[in-house]
């Protein structure tokens, strides 16, 4: 036993510490891990699905702000917004989505001082609206 | 007032009982329970538990959202133990929808539930390391526990909430390349597991911390109720898995390991063999997992639930899981009663630690600081003046008494 031991003792002497030293180095993450998600608001239909299955009630159905061009198929102008503090990211609205218009990432680095939305990040997915300056 | 003896001026009068209160925050404690220790010098002559500082009314909120959105709710119930919660309640919807899961999603629901029996166990294995006073020990558990995180996260998308059960199946698929990457991480840690119980079994220390300590007789495993590998390390043959044979324990193979130690040393050892056998059944599954669809379309479940109560129990890592869930027809369900192993397991422990000495009380092993709660208890009559008074141990100490 006690050579064991030995062995564990001298094994971890030489090897490399197990931990990483994050934030200066990246945890190594899969690429499918569930982290930030948000509406493509190309494919969105602005049907409130996501809204309503969403289990912490993270989400919120705001109006494509003026300068933005509306997509045909969303006749009501309406996108869904996500609290990332309130999301648990169990990926219902993700599997709920009628046209799978939710893009997945494995983002999981979401520590801030402020309440973040997924609202740049959707806008981003139209065209036209440069410079509206939200947040 | 009590009556001088002869020549004497002042008396001191230490009860012989000590009351140690430990928790609801305390180091060696890991749970929010409040465990009363009564000691008689250093022998412990009862102990109270206390719990309910973590009432979070899930029982409630479950009832006020619909099925499906409970799913994740009951998943948050334990941290460690979330795929067996969810799968236990998505079992008693699938049975009030009177719908079988595919046979791959069974299989994958095991892996799954394996991968945190391995996990639980062997953090519990790490925190018995550490209150031991042998902090690398626990060190090393962990840094091998987190290759099954990494499998975890590999087969369920998330380290430790894995959300991974569904009603009539499971929400992500395996493929050859993460079925490969899986069996990497297996052999890696088993090993690791071998080396881990070889230690337990065979370390001077640890067997003389552990050895004798906490004996339970089956006879008192009956009486209190008692659940999971506590039982089972009193050489009583009670296993969730076997009994029921839910998903697909039916098929996989597995040994319900039963030991006759009946003390800590012998729990612990359990967990270690159930560790290794759980490894098994994962590399089996792998190996022989059925061909077919294991993920069904969410969107294409029946939302409204027939009227119906359904009971169902699952193994978790910690015993015998048990929901309730009652449907009075709608969305909603109108009742879900969760039963955890815990609940029958710490709850009813009051009885074990009676006769053991205080460095014997497992959650407070070593870190255990008795003069904190002493030092109140010295009590000072003065016969001249006809007073009692209480005063710090360490103002006698001091000569101020």
């Amino acid at each position: 036993m006690k050579s064991g031991v030995l062995k564990e003792v001298i094994k971890n002497l030489f090897s490399k510490p197990a931990t990483i030293e994050y934030p200066k180095e990246k945890t190594i993450i899969e690429p499918d891990a569930r982290g930030r998600h948000y509406a493509d608001l190309q494919k969105c239909i602005g049907c409130s699905l996501c809204m309503i299955e969403c289990p912490t009630k993270a989400i919120t159905m705001e109006k494509i702000p003026e300068g933005y061009e509306k997509p045909k198929k969303n006749p009501k102008g309406m996108y869904p917004v996500i609290n990332y503090l309130k999301c648990i990211f169990c990926y219902r609205c993700v599997t709920m989505c009628p046209t799978l218009a939710y893009v997945t990432t494995p983002e999981y680095r979401l520590a801030t001082e402020k309440p973040i939305f997924s609202r740049e990040l959707s806008l981003k997915t139209l065209k036209g609206g440069e410079g509206d300056g939200r947040d | 007032m009590d009556t001088a003896p002869e020549n004497v001026t002042k008396a001191m009068e230490i009860p012989m009982l000590l009351e140690v209160p430990v928790g609801p925050q305390h180091p060696a404690l890991h749970e929010p329970v409040l465990l009363k220790v009564y000691a008689s010098g250093e022998r412990v002559v009862r102990v109270e538990v206390n719990t309910g500082y973590n009432h979070r009314g899930i029982e409630k909120l479950a009832e006020k959202n619909t099925f499906y959105k409970d799913i994740f709710l009951v998943g948050r119930v334990c941290g460690i133990c979330n795929t067996v919660h969810a799968n236990c309640y998505v079992r008693a919807l699938e049975a009030l929808l009177d719908k079988e899961p595919p046979e791959r999603a069974k299989y994958l629901r095991v892996l799954a539930m394996e991968l945190e029996r391995l996990h639980s166990h062997m953090l519990i294995e790490a925190v018995m390391a550490e209150i031991l006073g042998y902090d690398t020990l626990f060190m090393h558990i962990m840094r091998d526990r987190e290759l099954i995180m990494k499998a975890k996260e590999i087969l369920t998308g998330a380290r430790v909430l894995a959300d991974y059960m569904m009603v009539g199946g499971v929400r992500r698929d395996l493929n050859n390349e993460k079925i490969r990457r899986l069996n990497e991480i297996l052999d890696k840690v088993e090993p690791r597991l071998n080396y881990y119980m070889k230690l337990f079994e065979e370390d001077v220390t640890i067997r003389k911390r552990l050895e004798g300590v906490g004996v339970i007789p089956p006879r008192d495993i009956i009486n209190y109720g008692l659940l999971g590998p506590i039982a089972r390390a009193s050489g009583l043959k009670m296993d969730a898995r076997l009994q029921d044979g839910y998903d697909a324990y039916r098929d996989v193979p597995f040994r319900i390991i039963v030991r006759d130690d009946k003390d800590s040393l012998g729990r612990m050892l359990l967990r270690w063999e159930e560790a290794l056998n759980s490894l098994e059944m994962c590399r089996y599954i792998l190996k022989n997992l059925p061909e077919g669809e294991a993920v069904p379309d969410e969107k294409r479940l029946s939302r409204v639930f027939p009227k119906g109560e359904v009971f169902t129990t699952v193994e978790a890592p910690r015993g015998e899981l048990t929901y309730y869930v009652m449907s009075a027809g709608g969305t909603q369900p109108y009742r879900v009663k969760i039963r955890t192993p815990s609940f029958n397991n710490i709850i009813n422990s009051g009885f074990v630690y009676i006769d053991h000495e205080l460095a014997d009380v497992p959650v407070i092993l070593v870190s255990f600081d008795p003069c904190i709660s002493c030092m109140e208890r010295v009590t000072v009559i003065d016969y001249r003046k006809g007073t009692r008074r209480k005063v710090p141990i360490k103002e006698v100490v001091r000569g101020n008494a």
